[in-house]
């Protein structure tokens, strides 16, 4: 269910749902969650399922137990798109986890940052913490260890007999990781794994170091 | 006015043009006058449309007496045409009758080519005769008050019926009807069809099974003989035909021969890259038919499109290389003579084909065949028999198309809105509907206006909303826009708008080629050699390249062709005849090639099924030949190789072609072992697929086309940007939101079942393996690869090199990465 890793002498849980915990920081770090995207596409008229709406509340919840973090950071694309309904179950989720929370803003927080504020939840572009970016977009700088999102990575495994699976993972390279994309109804995006990246794949089971 | 009376109208009308009514017009005159409906079985360039258009009018005269002088304006008749490009050509005959007897009638278009100021003209004062195409007739049930506008409607035509019949296109003609029957009382539905297997069913499915149309019918059949001649391209010396499938293009100088011999020439092809090829490598090698010379097929811009049809017309042109673009469709009169290259697959297609030269009656039409590699020429030799005692297929309809109902039922809701009491008794009362319960009907109500079964808190899902009075209606005027824009069951590949940097369309190409090239990179489409400049948006800008850049062809992923149920028969008899002496000369032909396959293998009887095994660098080859068409040795070699990988752990890789299927592994396989196996059995078939074969990646391919009819997707129409911000998400992730947390959602089993039924032909499958089970198995253990194991062994490595698919698994396993520990 979890690998422990170490970056910098940090050490840090990789748990298989796509969420990371700094152990130093007692922090609980989640990227891409897309809140609001199955209920946006529903008042557009597309009859999506709506139990995964429920779904990103309990697997937050799950992990709040497991890890009885001090402080949670989302890195970004925390609400899909405009304001909908979901936004009530956010609230009422907000409600009930009573610890400092940090939006990174991503591309899609379009959602006035004043309805973060009004949940006690500030909005920052990064956050440089202890030697380590915080930051919704992958980017490498000089001194820092980058800890990012946004591009939902995921690696194809070739197996025997013309088989193929494709992973959501963390994807690390020297001098960052980038987290998958935590919510359901996300898709991932490929990635090519290069000398001296490790990908961290996510299974129904545990999660799978794999490198070059 | 009685019957005679208008006869005679209509005959003296004929006579003027210098012709006979042909019995089956007449009768097809009597049928409609009678008041009755039905099918009128005719090849194109028959008169057919004659036979229908001039009852429409002839009752009209009836009606109205005075008719020269009082015009009764609103909507007549509706003329659905598959093909757009057709609809001129219909109305021209339409107005010919019309105006020539001095009824004042008018006749109108509606396709998606017709201008919006027309639509408005037409919105207050209808035509009375009416050419459209399933679409525009959806539309125009999407549009505010349209039970008025067919309300004295009388007549309903469908021309070629038989292209609809086995699409969804044709359960939108279903679905229309059963409303336009409430709506238009007086209405006769006739079909018009070419000759195909199942005739009487697909009367059945455009009246509806018991309704009161079908108990009124009648099938009025041309018996048309029409003269087919088929001649086989045969090289004088066999030793120079290819073993394995190719282009064809060793028989260049034969077909140049016969372009120079002949006022214009068809030649098609099964696929646009092939027709691509086959145009460059003329002009290269007979540089004087530039300018005579043209090409034709669907990626291509249809104002080009257009001057090739027009020009094919106007006798400029002495060839035209085409694909199934030119299988339907208006008459050439000057084509003189077709060329089939590689097999058809279908004698139905064939005879389509053959049939697009010589149309002057008495005329025979001539075709000749290539066979692209040496066993094909067996099927030039079946085709000829089938020509002869006029085998066809049946055109499959569809069942339970739930996307094409949820669309539907959307737009009702979105025109003047519904009851579902009445319009459950209507859509019941079609063919695809028949078998639907109510729980499923019910189904697709909380579909369409909860967007799932259970009322949920919160939620916010806006589509069709129930009224008071219980009516179910679309009043977003968003979702009705968007549904609109949306409607049809044409599904495209994503594609790209290629043009010049100057300005001027070509035309469209898949984005999975494209995103194979880099700015620079040369390419042939439209018979150019194109030099990609850049690509934004969904457009591809280019420039001319230089005419001696290196430049590869346009590929299309789009489906390959599969032999049908009747072609694979054909083979497999014209196959068991090449045993005996009459042989034809096709076969003749073929001797050096049998004997080598003698020599190695050996040429199975009827009562025989060959399989071979023989070893080379590759490793273990296995052949099988049921020679039952790609689609069902798809799924007949998982079948083979997942039940013997449950005997011994094994690693395969699988192939296939129309004749047969190949397992290839690195393991020695004992063959005499697995036959005691029960190999073959038809038993637990289902189950055994479903484990077996990646049914998951196929139904995940057919979901998309479902979730975009039913407007899951929102995929806009190409070139047509609509602001969807927040809104794009890949059918896939649909798919996989369904399959994990609605396993029951109606459109995702129709996904599932479209899979086996249509993709897989399990029917077909069965049947298949029962007809196995009654022949020897003939196991020969050869030396090397036999001739009819070329074509399959190499087939696959060709398809592995030239289909996007295939390039993208290798790119993938250069770049995959293995479970470390």
């Amino acid at each position: 269910m979890i690998l422990e890793i170490e970056i910098n002498n940090h050490e840090f849980v990789l748990h298989n749902s796509g969420a990371l915990y700094w152990k130093g920081q007692e922090m609980l770090l989640v990227s891409d969650v897309h809140l609001g995207k199955i209920s946006h596409f529903r008042k557009h008229g597309s009859a999506l399922p709506t139990q995964p709406i429920f779904k990103n509340f309990s697997k937050l919840d799950k992990l709040v137990d497991h890890f009885a973090p001090q402080k949670i950071c989302f890195l970004g694309d925390l609400f899909h798109s405009s304001m909908n309904r979901e936004w009530l179950l956010f609230e009422q989720w907000r409600n009930r986890t009573a610890l400092p929370i940090v939006l990174v803003a991503g591309n899609h927080d379009i959602v006035d940052r004043k309805k973060y504020e009004e949940l006690h939840i500030p909005v920052v572009n990064e956050w440089l913490l202890d030697g380590f970016l915080l930051t919704h977009f992958p980017e490498e700088r000089e001194g820092l260890y980058t800890i990012s999102g946004h591009i939902h990575p995921s690696i194809v495994l070739a197996g025997e007999g013309r088989q193929f699976l494709k992973l959501p993972c963390f994807f690390q390279s020297p001098f960052q990781i980038i987290l998958p994309a935590f919510g359901e109804f996300t898709g991932t995006f490929a990635m090519e794994l290069r000398q001296g990246d490790t990908a961290y794949v996510l299974t129904k089971e545990e999660v799978i170091a794999i490198s070059k | 006015m009685n019957r005679e009376v208008l006869f005679d109208i209509a005959k003296t009308w004929f006579s003027g043009k210098g012709w006979t009514p042909h019995t089956f017009q007449l009768k097809t005159w009597t049928a409609f006058l009678q008041g009755k409906h039905g099918l009128l079985n005719a090849p194109t360039g028959s008169g057919k449309t004659y036979a229908l258009w001039m009852p429409v009018v002839l009752d009209y005269i009836k009606k109205n007496p005075e008719y020269k002088t009082r015009h009764v304006p609103g909507l007549k008749a509706i003329w659905v045409t598959p093909l757009r490009a057709l609809s001129v050509e219909i109305k021209q005959a339409a107005e010919r009758v019309a105006d020539d007897l001095q009824t004042g009638l008018t006749v109108g278009i509606r396709t998606g080519d017709t201008s919006a100021t027309e639509k408005n003209r037409q919105k207050t004062k209808m035509p009375d005769l009416l050419v459209t195409t399933p679409e525009s007739l959806h539309l125009m049930l999407a549009t505010k008050g349209y039970e008025a506008v067919f309300k004295d409607c009388t007549a309903f035509i469908v021309d070629e019926w038989h292209e609809l019949l086995g699409s969804k296109r044709g359960v939108q003609i279903e679905l229309a009807l059963s409303r336009l029957k409430t709506v238009a009382p007086k209405l006769r539905i006739w079909g018009i069809s070419a000759t195909i297997g199942n005739l009487e069913q697909a009367m059945e499915v455009l009246l509806g099974p018991e309704s009161e149309a079908f108990q009124n019918k009648e099938l009025v059949k041309a018996h048309i003989e029409k003269k087919i001649k088929v001649i086989s391209i045969i090289p004088d010396k066999m030793d120079s035909y290819p073993w394995r499938g190719h282009m064809g293009l060793h028989l260049i100088d034969e077909v140049a021969k016969i372009i120079k011999n002949s006022r214009t020439t068809l030649i098609f092809t099964n696929v646009r890259s092939q027709c691509e090829i086959w145009f460059q490598a003329l002009l290269e090698k007979y540089p004087e038919f530039a300018g005579e010379m043209a090409m034709h097929h669907g990626s291509i811009s249809r104002e080009t499109r257009q001057w090739v049809e027009q020009a094919i017309r106007d006798e400029q042109l002495k060839a035209v290389i085409c694909t199934s673009s030119l299988d339907l469709g208006v008459d050439f009169a000057p084509v003189e003579t077709v060329i089939q290259i590689g097999g058809p697959k279908s004698v139905a297609r064939f005879l389509q084909r053959a049939g697009r030269s010589g149309h002057r009656p008495g005329q025979e039409s001539v075709i000749y065949f290539l066979a692209t590699h040496a066993i094909e020429l067996v099927e030039a030799s079946a085709l000829k028999r089938a020509v002869k005692e006029t085998v066809v297929e049946d055109r499959i309809p569809y069942l339970n198309s739930w996307d094409v109902l949820v669309q539907y039922l959307v737009t009702l809701a979105v025109s003047d809105g519904f009851y579902p009491s009445a319009i459950y008794k209507e859509v019941k009362s079609t063919f695809c509907y028949q078998a639907m319960t109510e729980s499923q009907w019910v189904w697709i109500l909380n579909f369409i206006t909860k967007g799932s079964q259970s009322l949920e808190a919160y939620d916010e899902y806006k589509k069709v909303e129930i009224e008071e009075d219980g009516r179910f209606k679309v009043n977003s005027r968003s979702v009705a826009l968007r549904h609109r824009m949306q409607m049809g069951t044409i599904v495209g590949d994503a594609v790209m708008s290629v043009k010049f940097m100057s300005g001027g369309y070509i035309g469209s190409i898949e984005e999975s080629f494209v995103s194979k090239l880099y700015p620079g990179d040369v390419f042939v489409f439209a018979g150019r050699k194109l030099e990609l400049y850049r690509t934004k948006n969904m457009e591809v800008l280019v420039r001319k390249a230089n005419p001696s850049a290196k430049a590869q062809h346009a590929s299309w992923m789009g489906s390959r062709m599969t032999l049908s149920a009747q072609m694979g028969e054909l083979i497999r008899t014209e196959l068991y005849a090449a045993n005996n002496e009459k042989a034809s000369p096709e076969l003749r032909a073929l001797k050096p090639v049998f004997k080598q396959q003698q020599k190695e293998s050996v040429v199975p009887a009827a009562d025989e099924f060959l399989i071979e095994t023989f070893k080379t660098r590759e490793g273990h080859h296995i052949l099988f030949y049921p020679f039952e068409g790609r689609f069902v040795h798809e799924a007949l070699a998982s079948l083979i190789a997942y039940r013997i990988s449950l005997l011994t752990p094994i690693t395969f890789s699988l192939a296939y072609n129309d004749y047969g299927f190949e397992l290839l592994s690195d393991k020695q396989i004992a063959i005499a072992e697995l036959l005691d196996n029960n190999l073959f059995t038809p038993e637990y078939l289902h189950e055994d697929l479903q484990k077996s074969l990646n049914a998951t990646e196929i139904a995940r391919r057919k979901f998309r086309d479902i979730a975009v009819i039913a407007g899951l997707v929102f995929a806009g129409y190409p070139g047509r940007i609509i602001k969807t911000k927040h809104l794009q998400s890949g059918s896939q992730l649909i798919f996989e939101v369904f399959r994990d947390y609605e396993p029951d959602n109606l459109l995702l089993q129709q996904a599932y079942r479209e899979t086996f039924e249509h993709q897989l032909e399990e029917g077909r499958l069965i049947m298949a393996l029962e007809r196995i089970q009654n022949q020897q198995v003939v196991w020969k253990q050869c030396e090397k690869p036999t001739p009819f194991s070329f074509p399959i062994i190499t087939d696959r490595l060709r398809e592995r090199l030239s289909t996007e698919t295939l390039t993208e698994r290798i790119k993938k396993m250069t770049a995959s990465y293995m479970k470390s520990n």
